[in-house]
Formats: structure tokens, sequence, C-alpha cells
């Protein structure tokens, strides 16, 4: 469904997209240039719409999982979408002139039902989060192949002990958060540029940098990082949570809650994601089944 | 003590009289059982390459027709789709033959997945139907495959 806002500021649903998936749609994103809306469904396929004369229509799918979809990102150049699916691989495609569409590379890896995927707002690189409690990091090798550059698990990396479902940059890209059922959020330094080649002995790689731990009593569904710093959080224990970063020269980079709020839905809150054009609006989704917009204001989220 | 030796001699000859005729009994069966099977995955195992080597020869037609009727990427993930279907060893069955096939499949759904646009309409009237059904019986027979190595592990033991 698409929500415009009037000029009253009421919001109001302008568009249904159906017909095109024959079951569930998970998850969906624009375009950079807004002008596209790339939608993963559970039928295996991703549907791309576009905008255009005030109407969406229908302009190219996405063939190539085998069952079902969960997460759609798009390059910021806006020339590649990837995808990933319960069938443990993430699918990059090329976005050709006159609605067409290559397969570039398929990314086998992962060993469970990979949740979500996520492009870095700099690098040519993309990492996907699993079931199989990794992250995943993945760079253009030059050959039109995208091996797997890193792993960040449990045991190596202070990495997340159970299905890690959400990831979220920072607006500099030198940070990304991950949560995940283990109740954590888990933030990384993701400095380094993983699509450069790394001469000598010394393999760079992104590391662990802190752990939110205890605030929250389920399963952390999902993360956003707004580009005013502010780390957003929804889980199963119905609640939000913001944090923000605090750096001291000493020890670094450390980050505090700013506030919970509790029942902030009925149930589950399945997604929260910070509004592009104001920073201070977060919206948030549901078991329940509704879309909440929260304002920031000060210390309070209403 | 002696009187007890034959009494006990004879149970035990009993015993490898029937083993070896159950064994016996069994080899033949098993065999039997397992040609049948054997007949059955290697019938499945060579319509699906076969299906794939067909899209490739028609495939390969249309480049020899129109050079530029598929990209370069899309031309080399079909050479590869070649090598791997001439690579998979039809008469001398090696160890990973499963890998070797989701290789395989996954090289043509990349290709299929390529194709979209292009032979968009072409592919929504006049295959569909073909690629559709590929779709399931590819998922089916791996399916089917895995509860097949089931059946040919247990007639494995048998012939031992």
């Amino acid at each position: 469904r698409i929500w415009k806002r009037a000029p009253d500021g009421a919001w109001h649903c302008s568009d249904v997209l159906e017909g095109v998936h024959e079951s569930t749609v998970r998850s969906c994103a624009w375009s950079p240039d807004g002008k596209l809306l790339a939608d993963a469904s559970f039928d295996g396929t991703t549907a791309i719409w576009e905008y255009s004369g005030g109407d969406f229509e229908l302009v190219d799918t996405l063939e190539g999982h085998v069952n079902e979809v969960k997460s759609v990102s798009w390059s910021q150049s806006g020339s590649m979408v990837a995808t990933c699916s319960r069938d443990r691989a993430a699918w990059i495609w090329e976005i050709l002139p006159g609605n067409d569409h290559e397969c570039v590379d398929v990314l086998e890896g992962h060993t469970e039902d990979v949740k979500m995927v996520q492009w870095h707002p700099f690098f040519d690189v993309l990492v996907s989060v699993s079931y199989d409690n990794t992250i995943r990091v993945w760079a253009d090798d030059g050959d039109g192949k995208w091996p797997c550059v890193q792993t960040l698990t449990e045991a190596g990396n202070s990495g997340h002990s159970s299905t890690v479902w959400s990831i979220s940059f920072n607006q500099k890209g030198d940070r990304m958060v991950t949560c995940s059922d283990d109740c954590t959020l888990k933030i990384w330094d993701a400095s380094i540029d993983l699509s450069q080649p790394t001469t000598g002995e010394g393999h760079e790689s992104w590391r662990h940098i802190s752990t939110l731990s205890g605030y929250h009593g389920r399963t952390i569904f999902s993360v956003h990082w707004s580009s005013e710093g502010v780390i957003a959080s929804g889980a199963g224990d119905d609640a939000i949570c913001l944090f923000a970063e605090e750096n001291s020269m000493v020890e670094g980079p450390s980050y505090r809650l700013i506030l919970k709020k509790e029942k902030a839905h009925d149930t589950d809150v399945n997604c929260v994601r910070w509004c592009p054009q104001n920073p201070r609006v977060l919206a948030s989704v549901s078991d329940d089944g509704t879309v909440k917009l929260w304002e920031l204001q000060g210390d309070i989220l209403d | 003590m002696d009187f007890l030796e034959p009494m006990i001699a004879l149970d035990e000859t009993h015993y490898q009289d029937g083993y070896k005729d159950g064994y016996d009994d069994g080899m033949v069966s098993g065999k039997e059982e397992g040609r049948q099977v054997g007949l059955k995955l290697g019938f499945q195992v060579g319509e699906e390459l076969g299906f794939y080597q067909g899209c490739l020869d028609v495939w390969m037609s249309i480049i020899r027709l129109d050079q530029g009727a598929f990209s370069a990427r899309v031309r080399k993930y079909m050479e590869q789709l070649a090598a791997l279907l001439s690579n998979y060893p039809l008469s001398d069955p090696e160890n990973n033959l499963q890998d070797m096939m989701k290789e395989i499949r996954l090289k043509f759904r990349v290709i299929t997945g390529s194709l979209g646009a292009k032979l968009g309409s072409a592919r929504k009237c006049a295959a569909p139907g073909i690629m559709e059904d590929t779709w399931s019986s590819v998922s089916n027979n791996h399916l089917k495959s895995l509860q097949l190595e089931k059946i040919l592990e247990s007639c494995y033991f048998l012939s031992l």
C-alpha cells in the first residue's frame, strides 16, 4: 500500500498494488531516485513498479529464487538490486534500461534462511544477515563475481548467538548496527572498504564495537539508523527503543538508551524506519496491523 | 561335555544355513529392486539434463542467427552451462552428483532469470507451460531423488 500525506497532515492510502504476487509481500524498497519500487514476495519473485503520471505500473519481475524472498535492497547508484531468500542465497541483479535486468551473481554461503540484505551507502559492498546467526559481507572482485569477503560469527567476531534479523548503516557509512533473536543490538566498525584488495599480510576486517543488551526482552526484529545518528529498534516485546552514540576520546564510541517506548504497539513490532525527509519522524509497523508515525521531541517519542 | 558339543554345533549350523539362504535371497531381490530404482532415477536425471541441453541447443541456434540476441554476460552463462552439462558423468556415476546437479539447476535459473524481459512476451505465451512445469518438476525431482537415495542406500546394504 502506498500512503500519501495530504496538505492537512493526514495520511491516507492512495494506492494498493495488487494482483501480481501470489503470496505475502514481505518487504519493499524505493530506488534511490524514487521512481521505482521493488517488492519482495513469498512467491519467490521480486516485482519492480514504476511510479509515473500518478500511477504505479508493474514494469519488471525478478525471478530466480526458489522460495520466499525476504528482503530487497537498491544499491546507491540504483543500477543494482539485491534480494535474499529462504533458499539461503542472495542474488544481485543489474537493472538495465528498457525495464530489463540480468543476474550478476548468486551469493551462496549462508547455511540458513537469509533474512535481510543491505548495500553499503558508499562502497560496492553488500551485507546479508541470516538465521544461521552470521553476518556476511560480499564485494565485487572486479571480475563480475561477488565472493564473501568477511563472515562475522559469534565465536570469531563477538557476533550474535541467534538469528540476525536486520541491519542498518549510519549515514556516514562507517558504522553498522545489527539486531537479533538473541535480544541484543550490535554495533560494528564498517569503515574499511572491503571491496578494495588488501595487500600484505594483515587482512583488514570489520570489527565489533559494542553490544547493547538488556533493553528488549524478546527478539529484536528491526533496527534503523537515522541521519542524525539515532538508532531505533523494534522488537517482539512490543517496544521501540532509541539509542544515541557518544564518542569519548579515551574509550571510543559508546551507545546509551535515549528512551524505551513500552507498548508502542499491541504486539510484535516488525519494522521501524526513520523518515528520509525528517530525521525525527519514525514509522513503525506491527503484527497488530497498524502503521504508526512517531516524532522524537527531546526525550519524548509520540 | 563332549556329548553337548554336537547339539551346540547343530544350533550353529542351522543358524548359518538360515543366514546363507536369507542372504542369497536378499541378494537377488535387492539387486532387482536396485535395478528398478536405478532405471527410474536414471530416466529422471536424463530427462532433466536433456531438457537443459535442449534449451541450450535452441539458444545456440539463436546466437548463430543473431549474435546480439543475448548480452555478453548471458552468453557467458550459457557457455558455462554447456560446460557443466558436458562434465556431468552419465556413464560413470561419481560421488558428487547432487552437487553437480544443483550447480546446473542454478546456472539454468540464472540464465532464465536474466532472459526475462527479452523473451518476455515469447516466454509468457509460447513456452510458459514448459518453464513453469520445469520449475516444479526441478524442485520435485530434487525431493524425489532424496527419497530415492534412501532406498538406494538400503539396497546397497542388502547387496553387501
